[in-house]
């Protein structure tokens, strides 16, 4: 199942400069697997080696906090990776 | 009660049923802080200003630059140079003499943000450092002050507004951050307009609520990317276990609270000043591994002779050819990417961890004038 996922800027480094990508998975893990197989090094950028979601990062599918990155995503879904931003 | 000039001057306010006499008596009456006369300080600044809050403050250490007029609309191109918190205050002024605008030329610190913040309704988070970010958080929730929060980076902004008992705080929604781990845009860049749509953002909802009307950003963060030219409004809840707003919240005074936006891994850090890595590269033996964390393009252009190139992007793939025995000493242009890498490194288990503070600008500020160092920007 392909979702789109929403790059943040601060990490669209790893992607090229693409704000969107599409990513394969049936779940969050998995969509955050196949997005680390194709750009080395973003995931843990935003999971840390407890694989807890690192505390300046928020991930939604679609407008909605998640529970845990193991969470089933269906057909539609859209992750939006969120950095928190400094400027101002 | 309005005068004949004030109801004249707001005239499009009282016809506004949700405003009226009453409404903008309530913003004749109203205490309003505002940190950072900035990009978004400047347009959130001048609305109010123009809508009548009877009381603006407005907190700025820094002086006029040349390369703020790109975005800061409080400022003009004679007034480099200048105290940005004293212009600011000028420029209110002459925009609606009937106010009032205090002006405070320093640094939102812990030790006098308790001081600065307590005497205002609201405040407007207009700062540029996430650990500022997270110190007015924390005082507004302690003193109970609601906040209008917006930040900026390239061409995408996001905002969200905290009002005590009725929603969640900035640390619920991002409970910890360092600078350095987000790059700011003195390093990136902003489009210029993007602070004025989120400064006019800040200042419409802090009139919301000084009004008690409409719908406030409580609980969801609104995000705006110019590019695409698209919102979109992400829910988040409460932490109970938030460190400033939860049930057994662990920062009680703004000392703690500063100290809290500092983690475990920025502290392991340590942080050279040019001079400081000079000295330490002139010791026989044990020499530290130098690592330039730049893009390739602008370790091209000029660097230290003894650094290896590792861009941030590939670092966490590439950290073990690192040696970990040694001491890992990270160098980028301006201090935010080497920061990022720094924690990178403490996270993966480097014990001894240092990075260049001020980065390559300030090396050459310091020890090499002549070395020209690449603008980062040219090679996103």
């Amino acid at each position: 199942m392909q979702h789109k996922v929403k790059i943040p800027s601060p990490l669209q480094s790893y992607t090229q400069g693409a704000s969107e990508v599409s990513v394969a998975g049936n779940t969050l893990r998995e969509v955050l697997a196949e997005l680390d197989h194709r750009y080395n090094g973003i995931r843990f950028r935003m999971i840390d080696e407890q694989e807890r979601v690192r505390p300046h990062i928020r991930i939604f599918v679609n407008n909605q906090e998640i529970p845990a990155i193991d969470t089933t995503l269906l057909a539609g879904d859209e992750v939006h990776l969120i950095c928190a931003l400094s400027g101002g | 009660m309005l005068t004949a000039d004030e109801c004249a001057r707001y005239s499009r306010h009282l016809s506004l049923p949700e405003i009226g006499v009453v409404g903008q008596e309530k913003i004749k009456t109203a205490r309003i802080l505002i940190v950072g006369a900035g990009g978004l300080g400047s347009p959130a600044s001048l609305y109010l200003a123009a809508a009548g809050v009877g009381t603006l403050g407005i907190i700025d250490h820094d002086r006029i630059d040349l390369s703020n007029l790109q975005r800061q609309i409080l400022f003009e191109s004679t007034q480099l140079g200048a105290s940005k918190a004293d212009t600011a205050r000028a420029r209110l002024l002459a925009l609606n003499p009937e106010i009032s605008v205090q002006a405070y030329n320093q640094k939102l610190t812990a030790d006098n943000a308790v001081q600065l913040i307590q005497p205002y309704d609201l405040v407007i988070d207009g700062s540029d450092r996430l650990a500022t970010r997270y110190l007015i958080n924390d005082v507004c929730v302690i003193l109970r002050k609601p906040l209008v929060s917006a930040a900026i980076y390239r061409f995408e902004g996001q905002a969200m507004t905290y009002v005590p008992e009725r929603g969640p705080c900035y640390r619920c929604l991002f409970p910890q951050s360092i600078d350095g781990m987000v790059p700011n845009c003195a390093e990136a860049g902003v489009l210029g307009v993007l602070p004025g749509v989120f400064g006019a953002l800040q200042a419409a909802e802090a009139l919301k609520i000084v009004l008690d009307i409409g719908t406030p950003l409580l609980g969801r963060l609104l995000t705006f990317d110019a590019l695409d030219m698209r919102w979109q409004e992400f829910k988040f809840t409460r932490r109970l276990d938030c460190a400033v707003c939860g049930e057994s919240a662990s920062i009680r005074t703004p000392q703690d609270s500063a100290a809290a936006g500092q983690s475990r891994v920025a502290l392991l850090i340590e942080r050279l000043q040019p001079r400081a890595l000079h000295a330490r590269l002139q010791l026989i033996g044990d020499p530290p591994i130098l690592i330039d964390v730049r893009e390739n393009h602008e370790y091209s252009v000029s660097h230290l002779p003894e650094a290896i190139n590792i861009p941030l992007r590939e670092l966490s793939q590439r950290l073990g050819e690192i040696r970990a025995a040694a001491t890992s000493i990270f160098i980028c242009r301006s201090g935010a990417r080497s920061l990022a890498a720094a924690s990178l490194a403490i996270e993966a288990g480097h014990p001894s961890v240092a990075h260049l503070e001020g980065g390559m600008l300030a090396w050459a500020q310091d020890i090499e004038p002549a070395m020209v160092v690449a603008d980062a920007l040219k090679f996103n």
